[in-house]
């Protein structure tokens, strides 16, 4: 029997879940290691963003670190200038990420395929000049130091303090975890079922009563809010916002992070993040000799891997449990 | 006045390189619709490979660029048949083998030629042209002439062969293109070939006005990527115009505001162009594709 496309069993779900919660356990000796692991959260929410529209509509988003870092500033101002409370600053952060990319959207999606990814580059890079010349505003590129960690949080049993480690560990595992349950909703939705018709074919899609365009724009809306609140809880958890947290390099990190995670599956992006977020670190002390394998090693990918690692992961399990006809179905999902 | 004018020869010079780029990136998009986004690397690749020429090798400047666009069509010929023809259909991995690319060889840059850049001293630019208050160096209309004479070259060769008319044919409707016997593979090599000689020119004529380093590619490819868009889709004159419009309002645009913000008046006025003609200035409406 061949798994639903895009089914994760309730099981899968909690032991993802009960993981996602535990690692602080098994890392509680390496405040190093629960670093690491929250600034992968926080990329994978961004992640899960970019995927909605990049892995499940089909539209490539070069510019989405630009969306982030508008939650990221929105956030941080209302922060740390005391307008707000973390909730309500979170909120707000995300929204005017929703509403740029509303925005944004507007002229980007008149544009197809490669002109499209042009186009949110430059969006990109226009969020970018704003962050890194608007002295006044984000602190320029000398960046925007000094921002509060949110109160503790009394769930009545025990207390949560992000300010410390473990508990902003738990925060961020608890925002990746609902936006990762939203993105499961949203794919098995009518609305994903549009989308997935949108990206195997537009013009079928339209011809059958889709309409195309405010189907983009929402999940263009929806994936700029979701990468705002990544960027908002990534400069919540850095404690401060800098410009090159959301310039070109980081864009492409993020696209990698989706394409070469899986593109259009729920785990490959979280995938990417861990991966993408962990191996810098590792590549930091690199000399240039590695960055030169690290480069062939995504052409061997872009070559040979056509879904990205959670594709090639998936392949070689059904390929094992099912034989070879049942690995050939396990596909896009 | 005086400065108005120094900007307007500045930006045409600059222009003149994006359209260099922006060709490359238009022909390869044409015929068969893949974004080479290592296309900036081939630039550099220029750059790098002019030094070695001219420098090291031959001390003739002129026969330095012809060599490095010869290496550089032959790169782009290998590029085509290793990478990119076998992604015509994924779009993400185009991007993620440029990016695999872009790594290989601007670090591969680092490790032939170290760290620092280099400066590649040509006579030309020793010398200047002096008009009225202003002066120039001579690389500065040696640049533009380069390039105007690499644009009438690309004309001839597309409307005046029979190889460059197939080129046009593969590119307007690819399906009809073979039906008549044109070989696709081939013209998708040619196109490369083509895109890497124009790239190599570039990165060879900007070289001595400027530094030679890896990143050397980064910007010229962004505005070149800018231009097609600006121009419209696949596009020939599209690219030419919007190079050049590019390079010109960039310049002139440091006038009027501060250099931190001259990106930003590009990228507003492309989205305020496709806000009003989605399919870019030359562009032809497709229906159905906008």
């Amino acid at each position: 029997m061949r798994p639903r496309a895009g089914a994760v069993p309730l099981a899968t779900g909690i032991l993802f879940a009960a993981a996602v919660y535990l690692s602080p356990v098994l890392f509680a000796g390496s405040p190093y290691v629960l670093f690491l692991l929250t600034q992968t959260l926080c990329f994978a929410i961004i992640a899960i963003g970019l995927n909605l529209l990049l892995g499940y509509t089909g539209l490539v988003s070069l510019g989405h670190m630009g969306f982030a870092g508008i939650g990221a500033y929105v956030t941080a101002l209302l922060m740390k200038y005391g307008m707000a409370s973390f909730v309500p600053a979170l909120a707000a952060g995300t929204l005017a990420a929703g509403i740029v990319g509303i925005l944004a959207g507007m002229p980007c999606l008149r544009l197809r395929s490669h002109f499209f990814i042009i186009v949110t580059l430059a969006v990109g890079m226009m969020l970018f000049l704003f962050f890194n010349n608007l002295d006044w505003l984000t602190g320029g590129a000398a960046g925007l130091p000094g921002v509060p960690r949110p109160r503790p949080f009394d769930l009545g049993f025990t207390l949560v303090d992000p300010r410390r480690p473990v508990g902003f560990y738990l925060l961020a595992a608890t925002l990746f975890l609902v936006v990762f349950v939203f993105q499961y909703a949203l794919v098995r939705s009518d609305f994903g079922r549009s989308l997935a018709a949108i990206r195997q074919d537009e013009t079928l899609a339209a011809s059958r009563g889709v309409d195309v365009f405010a189907h983009k724009l929402t999940v263009f809306a929806l994936s700029a809010a979701i990468a705002g609140l990544g960027g908002a809880l990534q400069v919540l958890f850095l404690r401060a916002a800098a410009p090159q947290s959301f310039g070109f390099a980081e864009d492409i990190n993020l696209v990698l992070i989706v394409i070469v995670g899986g593109a259009g599956s729920l785990f490959g992006p979280c995938l990417g993040a861990l991966l993408f977020v962990a191996l810098p670190e590792a590549l930091r002390i690199a000399d240039v000799f590695r960055m030169v394998l690290f480069g062939a090693a995504l052409l061997a990918l872009a070559l040979f891997a056509p879904r990205g690692l959670w594709g090639l992961a998936v392949a070689a399990i059904g390929k094992l449990r099912f034989g070879k006809s049942a690995a050939a179905h396990v596909g896009h999902s | 006045m005086t400065a108005l004018f120094e900007q307007i020869v500045n930006g045409t010079m600059m222009g003149a390189i994006y359209v260099l780029v922006a060709l490359g990136l238009v022909l390869v998009f044409g015929v068969m619709e893949v974004l080479n986004f290592a296309h900036g690397v081939l630039f550099m690749t220029g750059g790098y490979l002019c030094d070695v020429f001219f420098a090291r090798l031959t001390g003739n400047y002129p026969l330095a660029v012809a060599l490095t666009m010869i290496a550089l069509a032959i790169a782009g010929m290998a590029l085509e048949r290793g990478v990119f023809r076998r992604l015509r259909v994924n779009v993400p991995m185009q991007i993620v083998a440029s990016l695999g690319l872009i790594l290989m060889v601007e670090n591969g840059a680092v490790l032939l030629f170290g760290p620092s850049a280099l400066q590649l001293t040509v006579p030309t630019v020793r010398s200047l042209v002096r008009l009225g208050d202003l002066s120039f160096t001579v690389q500065h209309f040696v640049v533009i002439a380069a390039a105007a004479a690499a644009i009438v070259a690309l004309y001839a060769f597309l409307h005046r062969t029979r190889l460059g008319t197939a080129l046009r044919a593969t590119s307007q409707n690819a399906e009809a293109a073979r039906v008549i016997g044109i070989d696709a593979n081939r013209i998708y090599r040619l196109a490369f070939a083509i895109a890497g000689a124009l790239a190599g020119l570039g990165g060879a004529l900007i070289g001595p006005l400027f530094l030679i380093f890896p990143q050397m590619g980064d910007l010229p490819l962004l505005k070149g990527l800018t231009a097609i868009v600006l121009g419209g889709m696949g596009s020939i004159p599209g690219a030419i115009v919007g190079g050049f419009a590019i390079g010109i309002i960039e310049a002139v645009s440091t006038l009027f505001i501060t250099t931190d913000y001259r990106d930003l008046m590009v990228f507003a006025l492309l989205i305020a162009i496709l806000l009003v003609r989605p399919w870019g200035l030359f562009g032809v409406r497709v229906r159905g594709d906008i």
